[in-house]
């Protein structure tokens, strides 16, 4: 017995590893998987490296930046940049909330909006993979970043939290396939999920087709997932295509966020206040 | 014990490469799977009990690092190690070029378990419908690269052997 299994012994320990990962598979796809032991460790022991890494890398490309180019001018333009995107942020909301004062002016029950808490981070890694699009962020359950939690930048709406350590955070990004946001138009409030896929990028699904939509119009949060506040920009529609067949019409989406250069994130999240009086 | 250290600590590098460095290569959504090097520089060149446990371990620490749901990474490098160790049986592996076939071969394993995996566990589409030409440019990239990283390999497991021989 013993001799059978020193002979097979990696066999035995390989058909022992796919089961076991087919076991955590089928509890985290059941959701039954509630706590991950070893996750929020790995995301623990890489932080410090990836945070490293990733300020050295920032770091050499500053210094490259900052001597290659005319030094003043480069400084000037980093300050101009982050004003912009801050503005445009604010021209943003501004728009939305003039659009949402008009309508509901006529309804009753208006209930303000507020953001409960904001934590800022720095992204410190991305994904390790291809197929899923996610980043590694610097703050954690230390900071008082929990599990859902909305992830913004002042150009519009990053992803989620998804998974949470000590002192790092696992964001979804829009991007992957598998994250969901629930979007109306701003100019005719035609909703829609938008949604990521690697090959035909963001997609904006189930608009039906007696939905008015066309190329270049906004799309912001509706606020009804309660993960990302209302009112924020999501992207623009890039086009839009009736098939002859089907409830929905195919529209695809530009994020105003690349991910992949982004740097900076505001964690959120959101509360109803009730109706001031 | 030496050896095992080695292992470990160049499994975490090569993560820790895969979610900073890589990203700034030119190969759009594409980050090259050097864990999966790893795995299979192991299953063709070390295949003992910790060895597959370290393949399980790079897949959980991929699914960590990237993917929403736990265990889909770890599966299809468990199963990459199984099948190369199983082909390593009856295949003389030897020169950068098969090594290089061979890890190009362990990329698209990698993907097709993956979709298997996802195709039984999840009703929500698989993100590689129409993601073909992806899975052509990761394997690609990965096969480029397993020369490289396997020459390193062999060069730091003589090293550490060197260290062990001498009295």
């Amino acid at each position: 017995m013993i001799e059978f299994f020193r002979r097979y012994q990696v066999l035995l320990s390989s058909f022992s590893c796919l089961l076991f990962a087919v076991y955590i598979l089928g509890s985290s796809s059941a959701g039954r998987l509630q706590a991950d032991p070893v996750g929020p460790l790995l995301l623990e022991v890489m932080r410090p490296f990836q945070s490293g890494l990733n300020s050295m890398v920032t770091g050499i490309s500053n210094i490259k930046d900052r001597y290659i180019a005319v030094s003043d001018l480069w400084l000037e333009n980093q300050s101009l940049k982050g004003r912009v995107l801050e503005l445009e942020g604010k021209v943003n909301q501004f728009r939305e909330t003039e659009a949402t004062n008009l309508r509901l002016r006529k309804l009753l029950d208006l209930k303000n909006q507020a953001f409960a808490r904001s934590i800022s981070a720095t992204v410190i890694a991305n994904s390790a993979s291809t197929w899923f699009q996610s980043l590694t962020i610097n703050k954690g359950t230390k900071q008082g970043i929990r599990k859902g939690m909305a992830v913004i930048s002042p150009s519009g709406i990053v992803g989620q939290i998804w998974s949470v350590a000590p002192n790092g955070s696992k964001v979804l990004l829009v991007t992957d396939h598998n994250s969901g946001v629930d979007v109306i138009a701003q100019r005719t409030r035609a909703r829609g999920i938008v949604s990521g896929s690697l090959d035909r990028g963001p997609v904006m699904e189930y608009v039906t087709r007696n939905e008015n939509i066309r190329a270049g119009d906004r799309l912001i949060t509706s606020g009804l997932d309660n993960i990302f506040p209302k009112g924020q920009l999501v992207g623009t529609v890039g086009k839009v295509q009736e098939n002859s067949y089907g409830l929905f019409q195919d529209v695809s989406v530009r994020l105003a966020v690349d991910p992949e250069r982004i740097e900076e994130v505001l964690v959120v999240s959101i509360e109803r206040s009730p109706a001031k009086k | 014990m030496k050896l095992f250290l080695l292992f470990l600590s160049v499994g975490f590098l090569l993560v820790l490469l895969q979610t900073t460095l890589l990203h700034l290569l030119p190969l759009g959504p594409v980050v090259p799977d050097l864990t999966l090097i790893l795995c299979v520089y192991w299953a063709l060149n070390r295949p003992t009990v910790a060895t597959v446990l370290g393949s399980f371990l790079m897949g959980y620490t991929v699914d960590v690092f990237s993917s929403p749901i736990l265990g889909i990474n770890a599966f299809a490098m468990s199963l990459v190690f199984l099948i190369t160790y199983l082909s390593s049986r009856h295949i003389w592996v030897r020169g950068p070029l098969l090594t290089a076939v061979i890890v190009f071969c362990a990329a698209w394993v990698k993907v097709f378990a993956m979709v298997l995996i996802w195709a039984l566990f999840f009703v929500t589409k698989a993100p590689w419908t129409g993601a073909l030409q992806y899975v052509f440019i990761e394997a690609l990239s990965a096969a480029l690269l397993a020369p490289v990283l396997f020459y390193l390999l062999s060069w730091g497991e003589n090293r550490v052997q060197k260290v062990r021989s001498v009295p």
